[in-house]
């Protein structure tokens, strides 16, 4: 199916131009991270003169500082030991990410379901109050959810953020797959009526299996959702060993002392893990969408 | 079997569609467990968000600040209090502009791009992962990825600029009250972008390949075909879109927060921050709860707006 015809030239343009906006500022983290200070910040000076060095990877990983902080005199602060955090702190991010996307797609799918095909007493007022719920600007938010995790005894453990996070991206889980679930042909659940299937029967064999690509990408979703909270992620986790990843960058990012490259480097190694579980999920879920399986 | 032993009671006597469609009376009275299908939201979202607003809406209607012990009862003093601040008006007037700038951007780049990469050419399995690149990121590190943008001395957008001659001195985008504010607005409007791609383009392709077809026969013009034809069939999707960026922008908090500070003076202060240094700051947390409803209220009646202004078929009747 060609959706229209195009001159390779002005495609190729619009190409570079997606390119550069989006992947622009990650690809200066990817320079930043291999090329000292010392050159990042003079003018004169530039990766071709001097060569990359992977002396701050080697210190995130290892420990061994760069040579050029082990000289006497050298700015002993730009060297931030949080950055050694990094690596430790991913683990837990993809653990808890995980986990609330997993809850997500369990506990939202059928929900979503339900109020995609049918109709209730209740209905209107229930989707009003999912939907509306995440109105409330998080940061009054944090006391309270604060007290409820103490009450629980889940304050410093995976549990308390994984529930948080899980109950944040529900409303939108269940606003965008019923979305989805609304958009299947309703003859193939009058044949399912008429097959005798009860209502989670045809949920779970033929609305499931035909929106498997939408169940994804909003997987997904509450994946980065859950990635990329802070504020709830900081206050519920305990200790150094127990933070997600947020919190030990935005540690970092606050330092206003921290050498830019040690910054890049920690921030290139808190991309890699999730570009590659991007690029392997949006495989599934494009060639999904695009072998037609969803068609209306 | 809820659902099936009365199906075929008075099966010839309707059409099919109107017996089992949305709205339909008759599907609802014989699925008699609503609550089993809901429970698993309506108990989490209630646990931790419904639990937590209602406390939060207790502490605005009380005195509670660290340094006073006890927490008397004031009715409306902290709502009045907070309203009656210069800060507010300027973070209200701040996040508004904010908002009302963000989410059409956000989705009218996001369809572009989605329709753009909607078909197959050489390198386009590379520029669809790299529109994913600004999701992956929390806050923080986009905050630093565009601090180092937009850097005076250093940044790549002054060094291009210098390169080709168009300015003289470097322009201080982050330390300047004018130009702050945008600077934020692209740095946010990058980082919501992959998410309206990815949803718009499941929208797309669930479009049935026959109407772009007939399509392409009928309209010459692309912009037509895709005015008239693909976009009332993914117009729903724009509208949650819209209603979702419209809600992120205006309580975002923690870009804001790391790449200004609210400032220069109160250039870049939104409201969710403003909540955060009442709360945290200043450890007013009757002001900052209050400053929260008042921004609920606020988000609610935008949001109706929005889904006036866009009608779609979300909460239509039958299934479309």
């Amino acid at each position: 199916m060609s959706w229209r015809r195009r001159r390779p030239m002005s495609t190729f343009l619009i190409s570079a131009l997606i390119f550069a906006f989006a992947g622009g500022p990650v690809l200066l983290a990817l320079y930043g991270s291999v090329v000292p200070d010392r050159v990042l910040l003079s003018p004169e000076r530039s990766v071709f003169s001097e060569g990359i060095s992977l002396e701050n990877y080697r210190y995130i990983f290892t420990g061994q500082l760069p040579a050029s902080y082990e000289v006497e005199g050298a700015q002993r602060s730009m060297i931030s030991e949080a950055a050694r955090q990094v690596p430790r702190s991913l683990w837990n991010s993809a653990r808890i990410a995980a986990a609330a996307m997993v809850l997500n797609i369990v506990l939202g799918a059928p929900a979503a379901y339900f109020f995609a095909r049918y109709a209730f007493p209740g209905k209107r007022m229930s989707f009003m109050f999912i939907i509306l719920s995440p109105l409330v600007p998080t940061a009054a938010l944090v006391v309270p959810v604060y007290l409820i995790m103490q009450q629980l005894g889940l304050i410093g453990s995976v549990w308390g953020i994984i529930l948080v996070h899980t109950a944040q991206a529900l409303p939108f889980t269940v606003l965008i797959l019923s979305v989805f679930f609304r958009r299947l042909p309703a003859e193939l659940f009058e044949a399912a009526i008429l097959d005798r299937c009860n209502a989670f029967q045809s949920f779970v064999r033929i609305a499931l299996p035909l929106a498997l690509p939408s169940i994804g990408a909003t997987g997904l979703f509450a994946f980065m959702l859950s990635y990329s909270e802070y504020m709830f992620a900081l206050v519920l986790s305990g200790e150094a060993s127990s933070r997600p990843v947020s919190v030990v960058m935005a540690a970092l990012a606050r330092n206003t002392d921290v050498s830019w490259s040690l910054l890049n480097t920690g921030i290139f190694i808190a991309i890699i893990p999730t570009l590659i579980l991007v690029v392997l999920v949006w495989r599934f879920v494009v060639e999904g969408l695009v072998s037609g399986s969803v068609k209306g | 079997m809820a659902s099936g032993t009365h199906a075929f009671d008075d099966f010839p006597a309707r059409p099919l569609g109107r017996r089992y469609g949305l709205g339909s009376k008759h599907m609802w009275t014989r699925n008699r467990f609503p609550f089993l299908w809901l429970m698993p939201v309506l108990l989490p979202v209630l646990l931790f968000i419904g639990v937590p607003v209602a406390h939060a809406f207790w502490t605005s209607l009380h005195q509670v600040m660290l340094l006073f012990p006890g927490e008397p009862f004031v009715g409306l003093d902290n709502y009045a209090r907070v309203l009656d601040t210069n800060y507010f008006r300027t973070a209200m007037w701040n996040s508004v502009w904010f908002m009302v700038l963000a989410a059409p951007l956000v989705v009218a780049i996001g369809t572009a791009i989605a329709h753009f990469l909607q078909s197959r050419f050489a390198g386009s399995t590379i520029i669809r992962s790299v529109v994913l690149l600004p999701w992956v990121l929390p806050g923080a590190i986009s905050a630093v990825l565009w601090i180092w943008v937009f850097h005076p001395s250093f940044g790549i957008i002054n060094g291009l600029l210098k390169q080709i001659g168009a300015i003289d001195a470097s322009i201080q985008w982050l330390n300047s009250p004018d130009l702050a504010f945008y600077c934020v607005l692209i740095a946010h409007v990058w980082t919501q972008i992959p998410f309206a791609v990815i949803l718009v383009m499941a929208a797309l392709a669930a479009i049935n390949g026959e109407t772009i077809e007939a399509a392409t026969i009928d309209c010459r013009s692309g912009w037509r075909r895709f005015r008239y034809i693909v976009f009332p069939e993914i117009k729903a999707m724009i509208v949650v879109l819209v209603v979702y960026n419209a809600l992120v922008a205006f309580t975002t908090y923690d870009l804001v927060y790391a790449m200004t500070g609210g400032g220069p003076g109160t250039a870049t202060t939104l409201l969710a921050f403003q909540i955060w240094r009442e709360s945290f700051a200043m450890y007013d947390f009757g002001a900052g709860a209050a400053l929260a409803f008042i921004m609920v209220v606020v988000a609610a009646a935008l949001i109706v707006a929005i889904t006036r202004a866009l009608p779609s078929d979300l909460f239509g009747e039958r299934p479309s």
